[in-house]
């Protein structure tokens, strides 16, 4: 390298390169208010089914959850492009609303939604895959902690009480919805307000 | 300077470089996005991103959305092999001097 400048030029463009991929990966997306969100679904969908026993609580609420989801979504996307994380953390959550609502539309049409532990087992164990396998992708521990309580809840199912069913379900879904989906909310909040932005 | 030379002069533009790192990152990015990361003029982008669309490095892709026009770029593989080769050619071209 003979010239300073251009020794100093051509680590200004490495540094650009990085600055500019950090930026471009820069997960501008906000997801934790969804958490939120479902969490209240899945409470809404909890007193309809034990109150208003209708087969059509759970199917019902989980469409109306989706409809809400894209529709917010959808507006909270902008002009965002589209990563391949991004992408591949969406479809594991998309292909759980399609199974979800099948499988409680499935049950509940067939009048086979009468095991409480056994439903409840299902969920969870669902809820559990999902935010395993998004916990690993992201490598998020939080997440990850997320799903134990959920498979914990899955396998205390099969062993507890209506009552203790019931409970350990409730306080999963406060845990790894309702807290957690608090919890991502404030940590995006954070990123979005320690971010500068980069220029060219 | 003679290992300049070998550097990409498509790729070695400051904007289009810029252009090319923010494209390998995401699957595809509207014009108004790159605008915004790259804070260029509409014009400065439109005739730099047409210099990379030119040379074959990005695929360019119109569509509305609600009635309202998009235009979608993507970084094609002769692309993302242009920018490869320009980072190996970078890091070779400043050897030691890289991680100081």
């Amino acid at each position: 390298m003979q010239d300073h400048t251009t020794e100093q030029e051509l680590k200004e463009r490495l540094s650009l390169i990085e600055r500019m991929i950090t930026e471009g990966r820069r997960n501008t997306e906000s997801w934790g208010w969804t958490f939120v969100l479902w969490g209240v679904v899945y409470y809404l969908a909890i007193a309809w089914s034990a109150w208003g026993h209708s087969v059509w609580a759970w199917p019902t609420t989980i469409l109306i959850g989706v409809i809400v989801t894209v529709v917010v979504a959808s507006l909270k996307a902008g002009n965002h492009p589209e990563t391949t994380l991004g992408r591949a953390i969406g479809a594991i959550w998309i292909a759980l609303g399609i199974s979800m609502f099948l499988l409680f539309l499935a049950l509940g049409l067939s009048g086979r939604l009468n095991d409480q532990h056994l439903f409840v087992a299902v969920i969870s164990a669902i809820l559990g895959m999902a935010n395993g396998a998004s916990a690993l992708i992201l490598r998020w521990k939080v997440q990850f902690a997320c799903a134990v309580v959920w498979w914990v809840a899955a396998v205390a199912m099969c062993f507890g009480s209506d009552t203790q069913s019931t409970i350990v379900f409730l306080v999963a879904i406060f845990l790894c919805q309702i807290v957690f989906g608090i919890y991502g909310a404030i940590a995006e909040a954070q990123e979005r307000k320690r971010r500068g932005s980069i220029h060219a | 300077m003679p290992d300049l030379p070998e550097l990409n002069p498509v790729v070695h533009g400051r904007l289009r470089l810029a252009l090319l790192s923010l494209l390998s990152c995401v699957e595809e990015a509207e014009f108004t996005w790159l605008r915004g990361k790259t804070e260029a003029t509409d014009g400065n982008l439109g005739a730099q991103l047409l210099k990379l669309e030119e040379a074959g490095y990005v695929a360019v892709k119109k569509k509305f959305v609600l009635r309202k026009p998009q235009t979608l770029y993507r970084i094609t593989k002769t692309g993302r092999q242009a920018l490869t080769e320009y980072v190996q050619a970078l890091k070779k071209l400043l050897g030691p001097a890289v991680d100081s």
